[in-house]
């Protein structure tokens, strides 16, 4: 089987879980026997090249173009960047595949023509929708337009749970028989020594992540225990969320690292003692995963796809501050709740394997070339 | 053959939503901590489906079979306070049916404890003695058997039972310390002069659990069917307990549960079998043999054995705290505090922080008002975080 993938965001350029997950899902796929081309924006600095058998990295376009940071435009407006991309792999990507799949609103105009012009079956990934982005204030009407053609002309959506899967049928009127779920994995990070308490969230600071419920919920951690508060990552809201600290009063006992290496991020989830994912509508939540296999327990949105898979945790609505304050508070003070939650939640997350999402697209992608 | 069938009839006093923001708060303790419209719910709902409908049956089997048809029950104190304050109708069928000389009465903790697990015994005393009390206040009936929370059992238990001056002991007829020896004989308990009635997990399982299941090979379950199987049972006494929310509340009147009980008695009688008290039990058969229990058991799960309610940290935590409280709430002389530490001993509350896998884990799940165990240790242990901070 031989599938053209297109990708956007790839580490070392990568922002969140469509990264992620593009590399491991490529990479397992690859050794699951798929021969996979990816194609990939043409970033400055060295190309990208693959170092394993079935997977190709083919990088498109000049002069280079930028991922997806709304925060600083990068030498240009992301939306250009985009259109760019996809009108140049809607013209170069050629060859025998058997499908194309492609992954949210970012590749999904390319993946359109590209099923047109080639007469094979698409497959689109939804990592998130407009609904998710926008925390539900105000989606932009030409992106949900968008989203709504590409999952209309895909032969099969993969969405990333039924948190999302849901979503497309509800909102964007999907047809609930073509939707797939496959969830997303965790690549094992391994633990490390805790020393003092601290409070993390790691991820974009974006409207949708929730991150001001986790700062007041901190004040209200504050006024009963005594620990640290960790804002890990960037976005464009980081200084308003420095300025709602300061006006918590509580900036002393809240420490904003902005962006991290990929070591540095294994670092904090190690060190942790809670990690937090506050997200007013999140499609997965990758991040969750990530903290309990560094031996860190999670309290998660209930608005969230991680939630709908994962047994040994916590979870709140992301606007209950004095619940989420609970919920924080009895993880640092009942070792035996925070003991008991973080051994199970390491032998659960063990399912979620990249090599378990790949069988699972692979299923799907049988589905239609099967037909 | 002979059956002995007993019920255990308990509900708990479930618990309120109690965040770390509420320790210390200047609050009335007994509704602040226990949930009485959930309960009030809850309970009235177990009054429509199986307690009065169950009772109603029962008094029409008495009166088509008059003292052919024993039953024996396991009334909790707390079961008898619901009673009091929302259906006094079913306190009320239950005194006819002992009335009629149908029904026997167990003697347990009174608010269905774990204590008989603390090292000191002093607790056990006080609520064995609190329940018989109870009983002879409503029923003017000291009981002679005793059943254990949980059918849980062990040599230390059997002998202070003893000492409280009951006959027979109740609990699980389990291969761990039977062996090969068959549950339908009585046995003695060791180093104690008190008999000890084994539950026949087989057979009352059938009902209690496989009644409705239609991967059972026994599917469907019909009152013949199982008097015969009743019939062809080796040994002198087949012990048939379990709760009796069984009948409509986990067995729902659908499965055919009320027509299959309305029907048992008399297919029993047919095949001379003969339906006998646990008193009556205790008094007509001697041991066979010592049973040697050195490590609790129980009825529970598959593990027959205490890991239900002791079998994680958070359980053994919150069990400990709440043990730890006991020299400081009985030296402050506050009654209502001491109850409050008392309904909290209920082993329903350390049930709901169970993190058994799945086979067992759907079990619990069915009984559980927290959607994770995690949720129930908060909300548990931070009333005792409160409790603790007022003695």
């Amino acid at each position: 089987m031989r599938i053209a993938m297109i990708g956007w965001e790839y580490p070392p350029f990568k922002v969140g879980g469509l990264g992620t997950h593009c590399y491991y899902l490529t990479r397992s796929l690859a050794n699951l026997g798929i021969e996979v081309d990816l194609y990939l924006p043409r970033m400055s600095g060295e190309g990208r090249r693959s170092d394993i058998k079935n997977l190709r990295i083919i990088e498109i376009g000049e002069p280079p173009l930028f991922p997806y940071e709304t925060e600083k435009p990068l030498g240009g407006d992301v939306f250009e960047s985009v259109d760019r991309y996809n009108t140049l792999c809607s013209e170069r990507i050629d060859g025998d595949y058997d499908l194309i799949h492609c992954h949210d609103w970012l590749t999904a105009r390319a993946g359109i023509r590209l099923k047109e012009r080639l007469g094979i079956p698409l497959i689109l990934t939804v990592h998130s929708t407009e609904y998710d982005r926008s925390a539900n204030l105000c989606p932009n009407p030409w992106l949900l337009h968008l989203e709504k053609e590409a999952m209309e002309k895909a032969d099969r959506i993969i969405a990333v749970s039924y948190y999302t899967r849901n979503m497309l049928v509800e909102r964007y009127g999907i047809d609930g028989k073509k939707i797939r779920v496959v969830h997303n994995a965790v690549n094992p990070i391994g633990e490390g020594r805790k020393k003092e308490k601290i409070v993390l969230y790691l991820g974009r600071l974006a409207i949708q992540k929730g991150v001001e419920f986790f700062l007041r919920s901190a004040k209200k951690v504050l006024e009963k225990e005594d620990c640290r508060f960790v804002v890990a990552g960037s976005g464009e809201m980081l200084p308003s969320l420095i300025h709602l600290s300061i006006s918590l009063g509580i900036s002393d006992k809240v420490m904003f690292t902005g962006p991290l290496t990929e070591e540095e991020v294994k670092h904090i989830y190690r060190i942790s003692s809670v990690y937090v994912l506050p997200s007013v509508s999140e499609p997965f939540g990758i991040t969750a995963l990530e903290a309990i296999t560094a031996g860190t327990p999670v309290i998660v949105s209930k608005n969230s796809g991680v939630a709908e898979i994962l047994r040994n945790c916590l979870t709140v609505d992301f606007w209950d501050v004095d619940e989420m304050a609970n919920k924080i508070i009895a993880l640092l003070r009942y070792d035996a709740l925070r003991n008991t939650i973080k051994e199970n939640a390491k032998k659960e997350a063990r399912f979620f394997t990249w090599d378990r999402t790949a069988r699972k697209t692979i299923e799907v992608y049988r589905e239609v070339i099967e037909r | 053959m002979n059956v002995c069938f007993y019920f255990e009839v308990h509900q708990p006093f479930r618990l309120n939503r109690f965040s770390v923001f509420n320790i210390g708060e200047e609050i009335e303790p007994f509704n602040a901590y226990f949930n009485h419209e959930l309960n009030r719910t809850i309970f009235e709902r177990a009054v429509r489906k199986c307690y009065l409908p169950t009772t109603e049956l029962f008094l029409e089997l008495s009166d088509d079979f008059g003292k052919d048809f024993k039953v024996s029950f396991s009334i909790t104190g707390t079961f008898m306070e619901y009673c009091d304050l929302f259906a006094p109708q079913v306190l009320e069928n239950f005194k006819e049916l002992f009335r009629k000389g149908n029904a026997d009465l167990i003697g347990e903790t009174y608010f269905h404890s774990l204590c008989s697990l603390f090292e000191d015994l002093t607790e056990f005393r006080e609520q064995v003695r609190m329940h018989i009390n109870a009983l002879m206040d409503r029923f003017g009936y000291r009981p002679k058997v005793f059943r254990n929370t949980e059918a849980i059992y062990d040599n230390r238990i059997a002998k202070e039972v003893e000492k409280l001056g009951f006959k027979g002991i109740i609990t699980e007829g389990t291969e761990k310390v039977l062996a090969w020896r068959s549950p339908n004989y009585i046995y003695k308990a060791k180093d104690a002069d008190i008999k000890v009635l084994m539950r026949n997990y087989r057979l009352s399982d059938d009902i209690a659990f496989r009644f409705s299941a239609r991967d059972w090979v026994g599917f469907p379950l019909t009152a013949d069917k199982f008097a015969r199987w009743i019939s062809g049972c080796e040994g002198e006494i087949v012990n048939i307990f379990m709760d009796f929310e069984t009948f409509g509340e986990h067995q729902w009147p659908e499965t055919g549960i009320f027509d299959f009980l309305r029907h048992l008695p008399g297919e029993l009688l047919n095949l001379d079998n003969k339906l006998l008290t646990v008193s009556e039990v205790v008094e007509r058969f001697e041991p066979v043999g010592e049973i040697d229990v050195p490590f609790a058991i129980s009825w529970a799960d598959s593990e027959r054995d205490v890991s239900t309610w002791l079998g994680n940290d958070m359980q053994i935590t919150c069990f400990n705290e709440l043990k730890g409280l006991e020299k400081r709430i009985k030296e402050k002389g506050d009654e209502k505090l001491l109850r409050i530490w008392r309904l909290l001993q209920t082993s329903d509350h350390l049930y709901y922080l169970s993190t058994k896998g799945f086979a067992d884990g759907d079990v619990h799940k069915y009984f559980n008002p927290y959607s994770t165990p995690y949720e129930g240790f908060i909300n548990y242990m931070n009333i005792i975080q409160d409790l603790k901070q007022r003695i």
